[in-house]
């Protein structure tokens, strides 16, 4: 079954020039220059795209780099950046996304539209939200333009035409729409180009004097796939605005990720960090325009040479703040920096919603969740991540086991615990437990020499015994506990290793 | 018309009356955290430090193993746990057995647990908790060390400064007092005795002195109490 012209509504949000788009996303010092982007590097690179500037000078896509520095001394030229591309492309779809929730990328093209960026939204049931299709594309412009996207938006029936009206567009922030059924005398006059044929097809089409959409669709519709084929039956089908494509749906994960091409590889830190805040920022920018936040960090570094520096930054609880994140990410690279020169960089996150603190009016407020998580991590690279945390009862036998769990507001609504009732005496332990020597009588120490507490034992108690991990030889332990009090005063926990033969001190009662 | 400058300077300066005074740190410390003390919860310890450990102060629980210090310090942090506030605990000495704490009633999510190698990283850390706000007591606990005292002067400066811009309670544990003038109250324990009871006997508790050694502000000596921490709960 043909499909058809539905009662959706799809809006078209359109960058005709991603690779000068992309670059001025990410230096944004261009804006008002005349700068260039190239294919390749060196002199003899070509030109893909250039700056409305640059183009005032005199240069065209196709010149070399040469030729172009030839007709503008001052031409800023910056390699293409696919991963550059691909972060604007997706910015595009965030900017569709704060508006729509149900957004696609539209696949890319080749010929004349290759270095276009498009994103296709649903328009339906926009009136309550924005007043109406003219507010909603107003607000998709405006949305691409506070993430650095120079994009124009078209509302029609079908993705395909809403695609092509968006091309037709003159300008940067300007709109388009076409009432439902005015699709075909929009599309009529328009040259053949703009159903964006093959080459081979378009040359035939030519020959047979279709030069407009209205001329392929005066063509008999059977004879059309008998002498031009399926190809230009599907073209017949675009002209009449009808598309095979299905309405967009909805995202299946909110992952956001930035990256970024090295011109010059960073081989020190500094120049790193300053071109991954850049990334943060623009990370960060698209998080909050979906009203998300980041809750954890994944970086990823390709190194000169082929390696790959893969890590994840965890974050106490989701934010959107840049300093946070740039110290967490300065701290992780400053303690375990990367063995090589970097080339390329990824971050990526999973935006979560972010989470307002309920306070509570009968409970202190804590730590500001934003000011812990740098906190944390500093204290992390000052004493070692392992040993930062909330301490938990480790669900274990072994004497010395004890378990670390993330700090954080998390807990905050955790029921308090029952009060003791009693002013207990506490158990201070020795890590690592400290050696001892011992003598026996009866089986019972009577005299304990150690650098915690010496001397004759005057009362002990024990022994107790506790064994566990059996099933492996490095994790096996059997333990004989006494407490025992020297003459020196101090009541101490004592023990026997029976896998070591030693005896130990692993706490004493304080 | 309105009034001249220095007429608006002389009000202030009535309106401020007594409070304002040289050196007001301490003061200025006192108003910023309202009066509030951190009780242990043990009554005769509490009387004695007036009602418990003053919040945005330095204070001090000093002795030697077995005179009680830990099992005091997890009592507070129990009080403080359980009233929602939250803590931290610079285990410079390593020391924390967490089944003791939850045992003493420590809320122990609510306890931030750090251990730093050095008693120069146990400053560092604690200086960094007292920046951050929000902890309404950091116990600073030092591992005994052959030194008089494991820190300079000017880092205990420092730390009692924090202290009291921020309103935390920091509580140091030490083997004996080492924070010297810059303590506002250091509390001292000694051992008393063991007990033992049952056959074949078991370690029922230790009874303990608790004196308080140094005050900046109240009664400047106070008689000594006793009390027993009990092995195990009634």
């Amino acid at each position: 079954m043909a499909p058809s012209v539905g009662s959706s509504r799809i809006a078209c949000l359109l960058v005709p020039d991603l690779p000068r788009a992309a670059a001025l996303r990410a230096h944004p010092d261009l804006a008002g220059r005349p700068f260039a982007v190239c294919a390749g590097a060196g002199p003899r690179a070509e030109i893909a795209s250039a700056s409305e500037e640059a183009i005032r000078l005199g240069v065209r896509r196709g010149h070399t780099v040469a030729e172009a520095r030839s007709l503008c001394a001052s031409l800023a030229v910056h390699v293409a950046s696919p991963a550059l591309e691909e972060a604007t492309r997706a910015a595009l779809l965030d900017a569709a996304l704060s508006c729509s929730p149900r957004a696609e990328l539209e696949p890319r093209c080749a010929g004349a539209y290759a270095g276009e960026a498009a994103v296709c939204a649903d328009a339906s049931g926009v009136t309550p939200i924005f007043g109406g299709e003219a507010g909603f594309a107003t607000a998709l412009t405006q949305r691409a333009a506070a993430l650095g996207l120079p994009a124009r938006v078209a509302v029609a029936s079908s993705r395909s035409t809403a695609r092509i009206a968006a091309r037709r567009i003159a300008g940067d922030g300007e709109t388009l729409l076409l009432a439902p059924g005015d699709e075909a005398e929009f599309l009529a006059p328009l040259p053949i180009d703009v159903l964006d044929p093959d080459d081979a097809l378009a040359e035939r089409l030519t020959r047979f004097g279709v030069h407009t959409v209205r001329d392929l669709l005066r063509l008999p519709r059977a004879s059309l796939a008998a002498r031009l084929g399926p190809a230009a039956v599907a073209l017949g089908l675009l002209a009449r605005g009808h598309c095979a494509l299905p309405p967009p749906g909805a995202p299946a994960e909110a992952l956001v990720a930035e990256a970024l091409d090295l011109e010059h590889p960073a081989e020190r830190l500094e120049p790193l960090l300053f071109a991954l805040q850049a990334l943060l920022s623009r990370l960060l920018a698209r998080l909050e325009v979906r009203h998300l936040a980041c809750d954890e960090l994944a970086l990823s570094l390709e190194l000169a040479g082929g390696g790959r520096d893969a890590r994840r930054i965890g974050v106490s609880a989701p934010t959107r703040e840049l300093r946070v994140l740039v110290r967490l990410v300065a701290q992780s690279l400053e303690s375990r920096p990367p063995h090589a020169a970097v080339q390329c960089a990824r971050l990526e996150t999973r935006g979560v919603p972010l989470r307002r603190d309920q306070l509570d009016l009968f409970r202190p407020p804590g730590p500001a969740p934003g000011a812990l998580a740098p906190a944390l991590a500093e204290l992390a690279s000052l004493c070692g991540a392992a040993r930062v945390g909330a301490p938990a009862v480790a669900d274990d036998h072994h004497p010395d086991a004890h378990a670390l769990r993330e700090f954080g507001p998390a807990s905050r609504d955790a029921a308090p615990p029952e009060p003791a009732g009693t002013f207990l005496l506490a158990l201070r332990a020795l890590r690592p437990a400290a050696a001892a020597e011992v003598r026996l009588r009866a089986g019972h120490p009577i005299w304990i020499r150690s650098a915690v507490c010496s001397g004759r034992v005057l009362r002990s108690a024990g022994p107790w015994r506790t064994t566990g991990g059996w099933w492996s030889r490095e994790g096996r332990f059997a333990f004989d506990h006494f407490d025992v009090q020297t003459e020196d005063g101090t009541v101490a926990r004592l023990r026997y290793d029976h896998v070591t033969r030693g005896w130990q001190i692993d706490g004493v009662y304080d | 018309m309105s009034p001249s400058p220095d007429a608006r300077v002389e009000a202030l300066l009535r309106d401020l009356g007594s409070r304002l005074r040289r050196g007001g740190s301490h003061e200025a410390a006192r108003q910023a955290s309202g009066g509030r003390r951190h009780a242990t919860g043990l009554a005769d310890v509490d009387a004695l430090i007036g009602g418990g450990f003053p919040a945005g102060r330095l204070c001090e629980i000093a002795g030697p193993l077995s005179s009680g210090r830990t099992s005091l310090a997890l009592a507070l942090l129990a009080q403080a746990t359980r009233a929602g506030e939250w803590t931290a605990l610079v285990d410079a000495a390593d020391a924390l057995d967490p089944a003791s704490a939850q045992a003493a009633g420590v809320a122990l999510e609510r306890v931030l647990w750090v251990r730093p190698q050095d008693a120069q990283q146990a400053a560092r850390a604690s200086a960094r908790l007292l920046e951050l706000r929000g902890f309404a007591l950091i116990a600073l606990d030092l591992a005994p060390t052959r030194a008089q005292s494991p820190l300079p002067d000017a880092a205990w400066q420092r730390l009692a400064r924090a202290a009291a811009a921020s309103g935390t309670s920091l509580v140091v544990l030490a083997p004996r007092r080492i924070a010297g003038a810059h303590s506002a109250l250091s509390l001292e324990t000694r051992r008393a005795r063991a007990h033992w009871s049952g056959t074949p006997a078991l370690l029922d508790g230790i009874e303990i002195e608790a004196e308080v050694t140094r005050r900046r502000e109240g009664p400047a000596r106070v008689a000594a109490v006793r009390l027993r921490a009990a092995s195990r709960a009634a």
